[in-house]
């Protein structure tokens, strides 16, 4: 930009400043723009409360998508790559890794404040991203602390303990805001300990209430685990927050908690005011491979199969895509989006039936999918236009050994990667149909965003970014991105301009159409 | 708590490793052997107790959850007290570098860690790979704790696993006990033969690429993604090219392993694994 035009637009800010001072002030998070993201925003995890990950911007078309070139780029400078789906609120993106978050101005990538505070606890595996209500950041540490921060400047308002990492706990994850409940969920695989979702004040940091998804450890024959590894949605309409719950412990050993486990492999409803189940739809009845249920539930209000339908769907870790009756939790469809092999079928409610001999044995087991499942964290989109649940699969195959030496303790056996490959699956959601597919290579940690002009953004497993036509998955614009990419891409419109915002490694990148003048 | 015993007690685990091994001698090749063991203790090292547990601390935060907290294997990665890079490394000088490098092919992202730390977590690791095989020894080697033994993969008939060979799993189609197989069970034992005959993950794959003049090209795969492909040509060299610029065709051998997944019983895993092992 030379110098005349970058006076010219000082000037004009100047003059818009002056005019409606309140642009450019913080704003912050209201429960209008939760509920109604405007296009200059992405204020949650998901973009909206829906899960869909879809925008309904349009300048960036299947057209036009192969001219897109980078605006900026923003290098943390840390080994820990992003796994975070940043915000986009009052221009400014915020996005973490753990023990850090960024404020970067997102006309520029310049950084505006990063906060960094080391913690020695707690496994540092990842971090989801931040929460925002009002001009307040909502962020876990790996210690199990909810951290609160002014958003103008990082400083910290409270710090309060969520879990306490001296038991396994720890936090990864990015606080849901539901009205005035900032809702956490907690994560920890390594010891039997009971998961749940907490409501915090925003404004205190005192809690409102918890839900326990299993019971106290210690309980003769119960399960423990279901932890909440991952932020649900919410359904304002029916006041219903949907989230997916862990997997049971002992991860691959279940002798010791006979019966279903619940509520661990689930999807439970619960009143985001109370935290009272509503509902739960358990999609791994007596788990013993590691496939929490933690993955985007995705509400989608549509006809299904001719009538309309409030739904939920998820692709599952477990190999199953589901569409539920999201009133009332009852089954629309079961079906297997990739290789299965440990279920004997689904029941009369929806349920695949456990086939006890795939669990774990001393000798060995073949199963799929690999214990990282047919997908996992990494979200999935859906796109209306053309009827798909878009989400990168990865089928596979693996071995699963539990010997009596493993003891019921934590992990409680072994299991090994055999082969697998990373694939984008787009599902016909009435019938779990695979309309279109697109191979990936390896397998890749890239979620999908799509948008209303037809395009789907991902990547594959060798760190490109990729746009794909959302109507028959073919390629229309890359970038090598040079490292992993682990995380999934949000989209808004800024000044005019629509950028989409992806991250590999330590890096995140802006891109927008070429200017044209 | 085992792990403070060892940690303070460095010196007379080592003393316990001897007694296994000499207890093990006779006993079949399927767990540690008496030289390895005696290998691994010799260059066992006592750590300092306040080391090892900065490095059970390091670990914890940045390691544990795929590597498992005890370093026996967790999430995604691999058990390091079975690792032959572990048992290989003298003061850091291999997990150093992968540590510092990460291994970005396997999803193993850098770690930016000081010398001191690093060499925590070196004494952490070694301290639980000597724990990890005195315990597999003073429990007889019978697969005495987590993780996956030699003796733990008998439960197969060779017999039957040979009829699967030449029949139903379509094994002779490309292989041959006496030709590439032969001698495989000497080359590979217990899981690692297991993983092998499942899907060979570090086959070299043969590749043959056409370019716009109408040469060919062949090597070895060295690289594939939709747009790019690369491979070792037969002079040792790299070369790729992007891929619309050129043809390519890739050998599918490898294909089959694939498609037979959905086919095996866990029975003719078992089979086929008890018939390969008699592939000495």
């Amino acid at each position: 930009m030379n110098f005349v035009r970058h006076a010219f637009l000082v000037a004009v800010g100047a003059l818009i400043a002056l005019a409606c001072p309140g642009i450019l002030l913080a704003q912050g998070v209201d429960e209008q723009m939760l509920l109604h993201p405007p296009a200059d925003s992405w204020p949650g995890y998901h973009g909206d409360y829906s899960g869909r990950r879809h925008s309904a911007l349009n300048q960036i078309t299947p057209q036009n998508v192969a001219t897109l070139t980078l605006a900026w780029a923003f290098q943390t400078n840390q080994t820990a790559p992003i796994k975070s789906s940043p915000l986009l609120v009052d221009g400014i993106v915020y996005f973490t890794v753990p023990d850090n978050i960024w404020a970067v101005d997102a006309r520029s990538g310049h950084q505006i404040w990063h906060y960094n505070k080391p913690t020695s606890q707690g496994e540092h595996i990842g971090n989801r991203g931040v929460g925002m209500y009002k001009g307040y950041l909502f962020f876990l540490a790996p210690d199990a602390h909810l951290v609160s921060l002014n958003a103008k400047n990082g400083t910290v308002r409270w710090s309060v303990e969520v879990a306490d990492v001296t038991k396994g706990y720890w936090t990864s994850m990015a606080p849901l805001v539901v009205g005035n409940h900032v809702l956490v969920g907690v994560s920890g695989d390594f010891d039997n300990l009971s998961g749940y979702i907490r409501s915090i004040d925003p404004e205190t940091g005192a809690t409102q209430w918890q839900w326990n998804s299993t019971p106290p450890a210690g309980t003769p024959n119960q399960t423990t685990g279901g932890m909440t590894w991952m932020p649900g949605t919410y359904d304002p309409d029916l006041n219903l927050v949907y989230w997916g719950t862990g997997n049971p412990t002992p991860v691959l050993n279940g002798s010791t908690r006979p019966g279903d486990d619940l509520y661990t492999c689930s999807v439970v409803a619960l009143n985001p005011d109370t935290g009272k189940l509503v509902w739960s739809f358990q999609v791994s009845p007596h788990d013993t491979h590691d496939w929490d249920a933690v993955e985007t539930p995705v509400l989608v209000d549509g006809d299904f199969h001719g009538e309309p339908k409030k739904m939920l769907m998820q692709s599952s870790r477990n190999g199953y895509f589901f569409v539920l009756d999201r009133t009332n939790g009852k089954s629309l469809l079961t079906v297997p989006y990739g290789p299965v092999n440990w279920a004997l079928g689904v029941d009369a409610q929806g349920r695949p039936i456990p086939n006890a001999a795939k669990e774990p044995a001393p000798d060995g087991r073949l199963i799929a999918p690999d214990e990282g499942g047919m997908t996992n964290y990494r979200s999935p989109s859906f796109d209306g236009r053309n009827g798909l649940f878009i989400v990168d699969a990865h089928p596979s195959w693996s071995l699963y050994f539990a010997k009596p030496a493993d003891g019921v303790y934590g992990w409680a056996g072994a299991d090994y990667d055999v082969w697998g490959k990373g694939v984008i699956e787009a599902i016909d959601y009435q019938t779990g149909k695979i309309r279109w597919s697109h191979e990936l290579g390896p397998e890749s940690g890239a979620g999908v965003l799509t948008t209303d002009s037809g395009l789907t953004f991902t990547g594959d497993g060798m760190g490109n970014f990729l746009a794909l036509d959302s109507s028959d998955g073919k390629t229309l614009w890359h970038a090598g991105s040079g490292s992993h990419i682990v995380s999934s891409p949000i989209t808004y419109e800024l000044d005019g301009r629509e950028t989409l915002l992806t991250s590999s490694g330590s890096v995140l990148f802006a891109w927008t159409l070429p200017q044209t003048q | 708590m085992n792990f403070l015993r060892a940690a303070r007690h460095g010196n007379v685990l080592v003393a316990g490793l001897w007694v296994v091994s000499l207890a093990t001698a006779q006993a079949p090749a399927n767990k540690p052997s008496p030289s390895k063991v005696e290998q691994i203790a010799a260059a066992a090292k006592s750590y300092a107790p306040e080391i090892v547990q900065q490095g059970k601390a390091l670990f914890r935060k940045d390691c544990s959850f795929c590597h498992g907290r005890d370093a026996g294997g967790g999430e995604t990665g691999p058990d390091l007290t079975r690792s032959k890079l572990v048992t290989a490394d003298v003061d850091g000088n291999k997990i150093g570098p992968v540590v510092r490098n990460g291994r970005p092919d396997k999803g193993m992202p850098p770690f930016d860690r000081s010398d001191q730390e690093i060499a925590s977590l070196v004494a952490f690791i070694h301290t639980q790979q000597t724990k990890a095989l005195a315990s597999a020894g003073l429990r007889g080697g019978s697969g005495g704790r987590k993780g996956v033994d030699v003796s733990d993969l008998q439960t197969g008939n060779a017999e039957a696993g040979k009829r699967y060979f030449q029949g139903a799993g379509g094994c002779s189609t490309c292989h041959s006990p006496s030709g590439d197989l032969a001698g495989l069970a000497s080359r590979y034992q217990g899981l690692e033969l297991e993983e092998q005959m499942l899907y060979p993950k570090h086959a070299k794959q043969k590749i043959s690429v056409t370019l716009a003049s109408g040469q060919a090209v062949t090597g070895t795969l060295a690289y594939l993604d939709e747009f790019t492909v690369g491979l070792i040509d037969s002079t040792g060299s790299y070369r790729s090219w992007r891929t619309r610029d050129v043809q390519y065709k890739l050998d599918s051998a490898l294909n089959a392993h694939v498609e037979q997944f959905p086919k095996y019983t866990d029975g003719d895993v078992h089979n086929l694994m008890a018939y390969l092992q008699t592939l000495r």
